[in-house]
């Protein structure tokens, strides 16, 4: 996350924030599937990790 | 940072992306089992609802078939009696059958003779009637000739009376002429001969001697019939049998009774008892002359 790769490279390249940006996007896809998945269970058995 | 942890970043990325993906569409194409699970288990009890309510009317079906089966049992029990009481009505009624046919046949034999016998009688009488009218034919012309002879026999009686008148005539002429002559011959002291008839004097009519004859018809009593005092014999006109005719009964050496006929067939008779001296029974001779 520091800007030394811009200046000892000397050609554009891409700043680390969007990789942060790349991760979050990929943590939320995990999460919105996991909460997916937790209600399709909790909607559907009616408990989460349990076997019903 | 490293190039390559960048690498790893995107392609951790895009895998997770990529399994998310998966993940997601998974979940949303996936199968509700609970409510399978629950439709299929109150699917199940309303099967096994219906199951208990099928045994239940079975086990009713059952009860009444039962039932329905003893009610059958006794009635086939009844109806196998009726059936063995109508087989016993139906060999009597056979048998009543059989023994009416043979009646209706020996009736109808019967009646068969019966109807020969009033053919040959009709038969007879057609004769009988064709005798009478000839004989009433020769009664006219008897009675014709009768009358014929009545009159001649009237006729010739007038002329026997006007002959013997003019006999008597004769007679007193005779006397008158034999007193004359007499008075001529008794003065010369003679008298006269008697007279010779020239015609011989024809006797009169005698009747004719009767010789009797015994009739000697036999016979045998068939029939008698003690209330009416009434007896049939054996023998009829066909024989010489009239009405009228007197019939003396006898068993053996023993004299019974007499039979008076009052009606005669061709075949046999039937007459009244009489000076009955002990009671006739069929077999006892009869016979016009002891």
């Amino acid at each position: 996350m520091s800007p030394d790769g811009q200046s000892r490279g000397g050609k554009a390249t891409t700043s680390n924030n969007l990789y942060t940006i790349i991760l979050a996007l990929a943590f939320c896809a995990v999460l919105a599937t996991a909460a997916l998945v937790a209600y399709k269970c909790y909607f559907q058995y009616g408990t989460i990790l349990k076997i019903p | 940072m490293s190039t390559l942890t960048k690498i790893l970043i995107v392609l951790l990325t895009l895998s997770s992306i990529f399994l998310c993906g998966i993940v997601v569409t998974y979940v949303a194409n996936a199968d509700n089992y609970r409510q399978k699970y629950d439709n299929l288990k109150d699917e199940r009890d309303s099967l096994d609802k219906k199951v208990q309510d099928y045994t239940k009317q079975v086990n009713e079906a059952l009860e009444q078939k039962k039932q329905v089966e003893n009610k059958l049992s006794s009635e086939i029990t009844s109806l196998k009696a009726e059936k063995g009481e109508l087989q016993t009505n139906f060999d009597n009624a056979e048998r009543e059958k059989a023994a009416l046919l043979q009646k209706v046949n020996s009736w109808t034999s019967i009646t068969k003779d019966f109807y020969q016998t009033t053919d040959k009688q009709g038969q007879l009488l057609k004769n009988t009637l064709e005798e009478l009218n000839k004989v009433q034919t020769e009664q006219i012309s008897q009675r014709k000739e009768l009358n014929e002879t009545t009159a001649a026999l009237v006729e010739k009686m007038a002329i026997i009376e006007t002959l013997q008148a003019e006999n008597k005539r004769i007679q007193e002429e005779k006397t008158e002429l034999q007193n004359r002559l007499d008075k001529f011959l008794q003065p010369i002291g003679k008298t006269a001969a008697a007279a010779v008839p020239v015609t011989p004097r024809e006797e009169a009519a005698r009747p004719a001697t009767t010789e009797a004859r015994d009739i000697a018809l036999q016979g045998l009593v068939t029939a008698v019939d003690l209330k009416n005092s009434m007896a049939t014999i054996s023998i009829g006109t066909a024989d010489g049998v009239k009405e009228g005719m007197r019939f003396h009964v006898t068993r053996g050496n023993e004299f019974l009774c007499d039979i008076l006929i009052i009606d005669a067939d061709t075949k046999e008779a039937v007459g009244a008892l009489e000076l009955v001296q002990q009671q006739p029974n069929v077999g006892d001779t009869v016979s016009t002359n002891l």
